[in-house]
């Protein structure tokens, strides 16, 4: 899922957003799987809580991963009735998310391995 | 790729649902800020305070949407454009290709929408007028069995009997061409416009709305209608045309209307530029609109039974009176149709065939070329890119490829239409059958492509979806055997197809030879043919003979002019008459009779047709009582074998007697093949002359024109058209013509792609093994076996491809000898010289499309070729 922006990088528009955008999927993913059907709000309050609010981030933001699990049929949402009485869409995972989830956190595991091993290397050749 | 669709799906699906998913988000968002604000409130915040909050964590709630809108929607644009970007960097990188593909798929795309539009508007197209399936023409068919006249035309006095008593049709009109009007506008005369007179019901009856002023209507008299063109090309289009007169053979008509632009008459061939009504009678032909409850039968019958009434009500004798026919007229009249119907359909199969190797062969370039950027795409799938996105490439890439081509071919087709409407025996082009931008024809070229695209785009397509890191590895150089499979049945399906190109134009072009070259017998060149009607100049038998030497002694005065001799039926056009005698000592069937001519004594010389033995004619032949002919060879051959001719009596009383023997000749037609054949000596006054033929030298354009004008002045009315002899068997045999030059021209293209194919498959081969065939050299293999080596694949499937093509072929041929046969002339749908030239022609270029990759292979260096990887 990390390679998702591919394109973009091919035509080189590199910004760190992009990587994070890829990691959001994964949180958000994450998080769905865990929690079952949430609305962004709630998924937002997760993701912060459980980094130990090491991840800030713009609420918003969550929107566009939403979007785009929903596209890929890894997600999907419905109208329902928040804690406040307000109309609001809730989001939960598919079969093809789960599966999606648990192939991408393999593969994440997997670059957190090779990066940390690489950047260590670097370390010491400095 | 199923992920790349359902994306691309519900990117669509956002698009066209904008609004509502906008209403739809600020709702959520909305909910969102309220939940974030009540956090505030419950940690303690003030209610300005926590909104201020809350708007802080959320962000800001435009660029929120807008982002958001990004993502559901526009990104899929975002894609295609880069995709499309892409494609044409990659085209532009490979100009060959590029030039390659988009000119044969331009000229593919072409040849079929021409002949699309042609079909169309010859054979599919229904007139602009209402309800045209339901229209049909009147004809009647006269004369007694076996020289049985079709005719469409009708007395004014059929025609209203016709509108007075019939049940059967709701509508019935008239029309008539005029015979070379004198049109004056302003006292200027026009450029020989087409007239027709029309019935006053023809407009409003047909269901034709003019476009500018009104259709006539019944109390009309003296007005005229001009056609759509016409009023461009004289008028400038402008509307105070209307209430202007015209004068035609010096009657003025006032016009009160513009025909729509696509309405050209009802007969296809003959572009009216104006009609006129003024309720003079006129020999008309006649369309009729069936009513929706009676049936085509019915309606012949009542038509019948109106004729035979109407015979009986004016005297005429029962046996005189005409079979009704009747005819759909609902395409149009035309004397094309029945001609051209088939020529066109197997011009359009060979086409489609065309377009079909054009398409192999586009998708064997790019395999080829696939092949050459498979690490470069298999770099980006290791990068990250998804192998839909891969597909995608390449799709647009054919997209594109099909767009520029379909657009030149759009071009190619306007011409092709012209070049094919140029090879017609008509005099002029007919506004009916050019090349216009209808939809059908619009419809079609944009499906063509189309198709094209996901058929050529598909090929490589479907191999970029089998892209793996495994084709990193360093030395894949092999290419993936299922990828040498697929390219080797592409050039086999090229192979294949071109033999079926090439035995059809075989057959058309052997045809064409055929009857270029056939032995007429008698000398074309130099010889007019003049048509005359003495019965419409008025005169009846005893008349007819001093005429004819009027017109002799007027004629051979004119410079240029060698002899002229007259002939009782017009030659070369299936007219000639049938004669039967008895022959002494010969068993003759009751019915069996033979060709015949009556034609004066300077006939043989005019003609040129040599004298085998005895003498030609005399002018003191003709009496009462002794009938000389002279008979061709094929006669003596075939009844008096081995007797000398001369002077044999033939006949019941013994009064007519061969006096010489004439070569063989063609007389009826081209097609018609020379045989028994009698000439009788044309009566010294014949109850009819229908043509003369004139022996001349120098320019027809000097000649002719004196020729009209003499029998002009004989008679205003007795000359029908002056043509040389050249020119009527030439557009006799135009439709072969047309279809040999046509065919001819699309199989040298499916057999130019054909060979660049096999040519890009075997450099390719030669390419990809330069590494193992220079160890081969190196181990000291023979350069000879080398080059078999490299290029067996190739050849194997070229052995593939033609013995299927053969099959293929001969399989086509046999299912439509029935068709194309008579299409053929001299030869058999099936014949076996035929195959076997297009496989010695097709074998001979391959050869050649060889010969460069096979060169390339000995000249292989082995110690570059093993050090290069």
């Amino acid at each position: 899922m990390l390679m998702w922006n591919f394109h973009r990088s091919v035509a080189g528009v590199h910004s760190k957003l992009d990587i994070l955008q890829g990691t959001l999927d994964l949180m958000v993913l994450r998080t769905l799987a865990t929690l079952g059907a949430l609305h962004g709000y709630g998924i937002a309050r997760r993701i912060e809580h459980v980094s130990g609010d090491h991840v800030i981030l713009n609420q918003g933001t969550i929107y566009t991963s939403l979007v785009r699990l929903e596209q890929r049929g890894w997600i999907r949402s419905k109208w329902g009735v928040s804690e406040n009485n307000r109309r609001a869409r809730f989001y939960s995972i598919t079969r093809t998310g789960e599966k999606q989830l648990v192939a991408e956190t393999e593969n994440w595991e997997r670059l957190a391995a090779v990066m940390g091993r690489v950047l260590a290397d670097e370390g010491q050749t400095r | 790729m199923r992920r790349a669709l359902r994306t691309l799906a519900a990117r669509a699906w956002a698009l066209l649902h904008r609004d509502r998913l906008d209403r739809e988000f600020d709702e959520e968002l909305t909910t969102h800020l309220e939940l974030l604000i009540d956090e505030g409130r419950r940690a303690g915040l003030s209610d300005e305070a926590a909104r201020r909050e809350a708007l802080r964590k959320l962000g800001q709630p435009n660029s929120i949407r807008e982002r958001h809108r990004d993502q559901r929607g526009s990104r899929a644009l975002d894609v295609l454009t880069q995709d499309a970007g892409y494609a044409l960097r990659m085209l532009r990188k490979s100009p060959a290709f590029t030039a390659i593909a988009t000119l044969s798929l331009a000229l593919g795309i072409g040849a079929n929408t021409a002949l699309f539009s042609l079909v169309d508007s010859l054979l599919l197209r229904s007139l602009p007028v209402r309800d045209p399936d339901r229209l049909v023409q009147l004809r009647y068919g006269a004369g007694p069995a076996g020289f049985k006249k079709i005719s469409p035309f009708f007395s004014q006095t059929q025609f209203d009997y016709f509108r007075e008593h019939n049940e059967a049709f709701s509508e019935l009109v008239g029309f008539a061409s005029l015979d070379r009007p004198l049109v004056t506008i302003d006292g200027a005369t026009e450029a020989d416009p087409h007239v027709d007179q029309i019935s006053n019901n023809f407009f409003r009856d047909l269901g034709v709305t003019p476009i500018a002023g009104r259709a006539p209507e019944t109390s009309d008299d003296a007005v005229a209608i001009l056609s759509y063109r016409f009023w461009q090309d004289r008028f400038g289009g402008r509307a105070e045309v209307l209430g202007r007169t015209i004068t035609i053979d010096r009657q003025p008509f006032v016009i009160i209307g513009v025909a729509p632009r696509r309405f050209f008459g009802v007969a296809l061939e003959s572009d009216a530029a104006i009609w006129i009504a003024n309720r003079a009678p006129m020999a008309q032909q006649v369309i009729a609109r069936i009513k929706p409850d009676v049936s085509a039968t019915q309606a012949q019958a009542g038509v019948q039974v109106m004729l035979n009434q109407l015979a009986q009500e004016q005297g005429e004798r029962a046996d005189r009176v005409g079979q009704a026919e009747l005819v759909p007229a609902g395409k149009g009249l035309s004397q094309l149709r029945s001609q051209y119907e088939r020529p066109l359909l197997a011009l359009t199969a060979l086409v489609v065939v065309l377009l079909l190797i054009t398409c192999t062969n586009i998708g064997n370039l790019f395999m080829v070329r696939h092949a050459a950027r498979k690490r470069e795409l298999a770099v980006r799938v290791a990068l990250g890119a998804h192998r839909s996105r891969l597909v995608l490439q390449y799709l647009v890439e054919s997209v594109i490829l099909a767009a520029i081509g379909g657009t030149l071919g759009w071009v190619f087709a306007r011409w092709g239409v012209a070049i094919l409407l140029s090879m017609l025996p008509l005099p002029f082009v007919p506004s009916a059958l050019i090349f216009n931008g209808d939809w059908r024809v619009v419809a079609f070229a944009v499906a063509t492509s189309l198709l094209s695209a996901l058929l050529f785009g598909l090929m490589p397509a479907w191999r970029a979806g089998e892209i793996n890191l495994g084709m990193l590895r360093a030395n894949e150089g092999g290419g993936a055997p299922r990828a040498k499979r697929l390219s080797g049945v592409l050039i086999a399906c090229q192979v294949g197809l071109s033999v079926l190109l090439l035995v059809g134009a075989g057959l058309f072009v052997q045809t064409l030879r055929n009857l270029s070259s056939v032995d007429l017998g008698f000398n074309p060149d130099g010889l007019l043919q003049i048509l005359m009607d003495t019965r419409a100049g008025g005169y009846r038998q005893g008349q007819v003979g001093g005429v004819y030497n009027q017109l002799l002694t007027r004629l051979t005065g004119i410079p240029g002019v060698h002899s002229v001799t007259a002939v009782r039926n017009p030659l070369m056009r299936g007219l000639m008459s049938r004669a039967h005698y008895d022959i002494p000592g010969v068993e003759l069937a009751p019915d069996e009779s033979w060709d015949a001519a009556q034609v004066s004594p300077s006939f043989f010389d005019t003609m040129g047709i040599a004298l085998v033995s005895g003498r030609t004619f005399t002018d003191t032949d003709a009496t009462r009582d002794q009938f000389p002919v002279i008979v061709s060879e094929s006669f003596v051959k075939r009844y008096l074998p081995g007797k000398d001719p001369i002077g044999v009596r033939l006949g019941q009383q013994q009064r007519t007697e061969i006096i010489g023997v004439a070569r063989d000749a063609r007389l009826s037609g081209v097609r018609v093949p020379s045989g028994v054949f009698m000439y009788n000596l044309l009566e010294k006054e014949p109850d009819r002359i229908n043509a003369l033929e004139v022996r001349f030298s120098g320019d027809p354009a000097a000649v002719v024109p004196a020729i009209r004008e003499e029998i002009r002045q004989v008679h205003p009315r007795l000359l029908l058209s002056v043509t040389t002899m050249r020119r009527h068997i030439d557009d006799s045999i135009a439709k072969e013509r047309m279809v040999a030059a046509t065919s001819t021209f699309f199989s040298v293209l499916g057999l130019l792609l054909a060979s660049i194919g096999v040519f890009g498959v075997a450099s390719y081969a030669v390419t990809r093994r330069t590494n193992e065939l220079g160890i081969r050299l190196a181990l000291g293999a023979s350069r000879g076996s080398v080059i078999l080596e490299s290029l067996r694949g190739t050849l194997v499937m070229f052995l593939v491809g033609l013995a299927g093509g053969i099959v293929a072929a001969v399989a086509a041929v046999r299912m439509t000898s029935a068709l194309i046969s008579d299409l053929l002339f001299g030869l058999r749908a099936t014949d076996a010289a035929n195959v076997v030239a297009a496989v010695a022609l097709l074998i001979l270029v391959t050869v050649l499309a060889c010969l460069l990759p096979a060169r390339r292979a000995t000249r292989i260096d082995p110690l570059a070729a093993i050090r290069c990887e």
